[in-house]
């Protein structure tokens, strides 16, 4: 009997808003899923479709991009160029057959603690179903 | 219509520092920048070359000189959208257009193959346009197919790649100096096929909003990759979720680089 699945997730997070937020989800002692790997980044814009695809390649099963909401971005609209990139790249591994949802963009921003256990946990269990990434890009 | 051409680049030499455009001589046909004087029988149209990247080229080496350039329909985008990123300035090129035949427009599946001369100060468009050809049938379908067989498909295709960089050197609309291809955390070096789905989606994303449809990409992949299939996509979702044409409107700054409140998303953010 083989291990069960658990999906390994790379999660970017915006130094900002939904770092904070993580933070403060663990100093309520909300529980947040383990299989989150967070990388700080300085904003949600800096975030680039080679680091996603990289995080793809290197085995990530799902790579979650949070970002402060818009309107409220420390150096004013980064976040707007993610809101446009990810949509993007999202449609673009589903036309090469890596399914879509396994990148997700969302906005948590510091005091949402309880929004960044719940937009975790959906979605290790949304990437749950669809499966190891290793199936579709053949690491 | 070659003729035509010679006769009015012979015309226009009186005026430009030189007319860029491709010279046949015995060893091949390559681009070449004719001046006053020079033999116009040699100035040929085929093949395809994307003399876009020649005039960026020649304008910054001669930061004086007014040139003009004998320009296809997609040649005239793709300076378009240069123009926009300031690799080509408008006011110093004489744009002769050259109208692609119905052939030609259906071997590219090109929608636009006739030169547009009004965002240029200086433009000429020689011959008569033809209708544009029916988009590539693969995009329309696109829709019906399953993700295992996009998989399967892309993955062969991209196994082929012996990243030779051609798509990428011969592209008009990658001139950036630091190249995402060449920085080794993206791309390592010294792996000949580049693992999945790093280089070919990069270069993808990269497109997006610039791909002006040229197809030069293809037409040089020496491993045959349908490189235009997905940047049609690309042209497609830029198209519908940003409204944006690259190499129609030269007023029209590129979406991915303003505001939402400048070039707003048309969806639904989550």
């Amino acid at each position: 009997m083989s291990e069960p699945f658990e999906p390994r997730i790379v999660a970017f997070l915006c130094n900002w808003c939904s770092y904070a937020g993580a933070d403060n989800a663990g100093i309520a002692r909300i529980p947040s899923p383990a299989n989150i790997l967070p990388i700080r980044v300085m904003c949600s814009g800096r975030v680039s479709p080679e680091m996603i695809l990289r995080a793809f390649r290197s085995g990530a099963d799902g790579v979650l991009v949070l970002g402060c909401h818009i309107g409220e971005c420390h150096y004013t609209s980064g976040n707007h160029r993610t809101a446009k990139r990810i949509p993007l790249l999202r449609n673009l591994l589903g036309y090469v057959g890596i399914h879509p949802d396994r990148l997700r963009l969302d906005w948590v921003s510091s005091a949402e603690a309880p929004k960044f256990a719940q937009v975790t946990q959906e979605f290790v269990e949304a990437v749950r179903t669809l499966g190891p990434i290793a199936e579709e890009v053949g690491v | 219509m070659i003729e035509e051409i010679r006769a009015h680049v012979a015309e226009k030499l009186q005026e430009l520092d030189g007319v860029i455009g491709l010279r046949r001589t015995a060893e091949g046909t390559a681009p070449c920048l004719f001046r006053e004087g020079d033999d116009l029988s040699q100035l040929e149209l085929d093949p395809r070359y994307p003399l876009a990247s020649v005039v960026s080229l020649l304008q910054k080496r001669y930061p004086e000189a007014r040139f003009g350039i004998a320009a296809r329909g997609c040649d005239a985008r793709a300076l378009v959208e240069m123009a926009k990123r300031e690799q080509v300035d408008p006011d110093r090129l004489y744009l002769l257009g050259v109208v692609c035949t119905a052939e030609e427009a259906e071997e590219c599946h090109c929608t636009d193959p006739a030169p547009d001369p009004a965002p240029w100060p200086q433009a000429e468009v020689i011959g008569t346009p033809v209708e544009g050809a029916p988009p590539n049938p693969i995009v329309a379908a696109y829709e019906g197919t399953s993700l295992e067989e996009r998989r399967m498909f892309w993955q062969g295709q991209f196994l082929k790649c012996i990243k030779c960089y051609g798509c990428r050197n011969v592209c008009p609309e990658c001139f950036c100096e630091a190249c995402a291809l060449e920085d080794k955390v993206w791309v390592e070096p010294g792996v000949l096929v580049p693992p999945f789905p790093m280089f070919h989606l990069i270069r993808a994303m990269h497109m997006s909003g610039r791909c002006v449809a040229c197809r030069q990409c293809e037409l040089t992949c020496p491993a045959h990759i349908p490189l235009t299939v997905l940047y049609d996509l690309i042209r497609r979702d830029v198209e519908d979720l940003l409204g944006y044409v690259p190499g129609a409107d030269i007023t029209v700054s590129p979406p991915l680089s303003l505001t939402l409140e400048d070039a707003p998303l048309r969806m639904e953010l989550e």
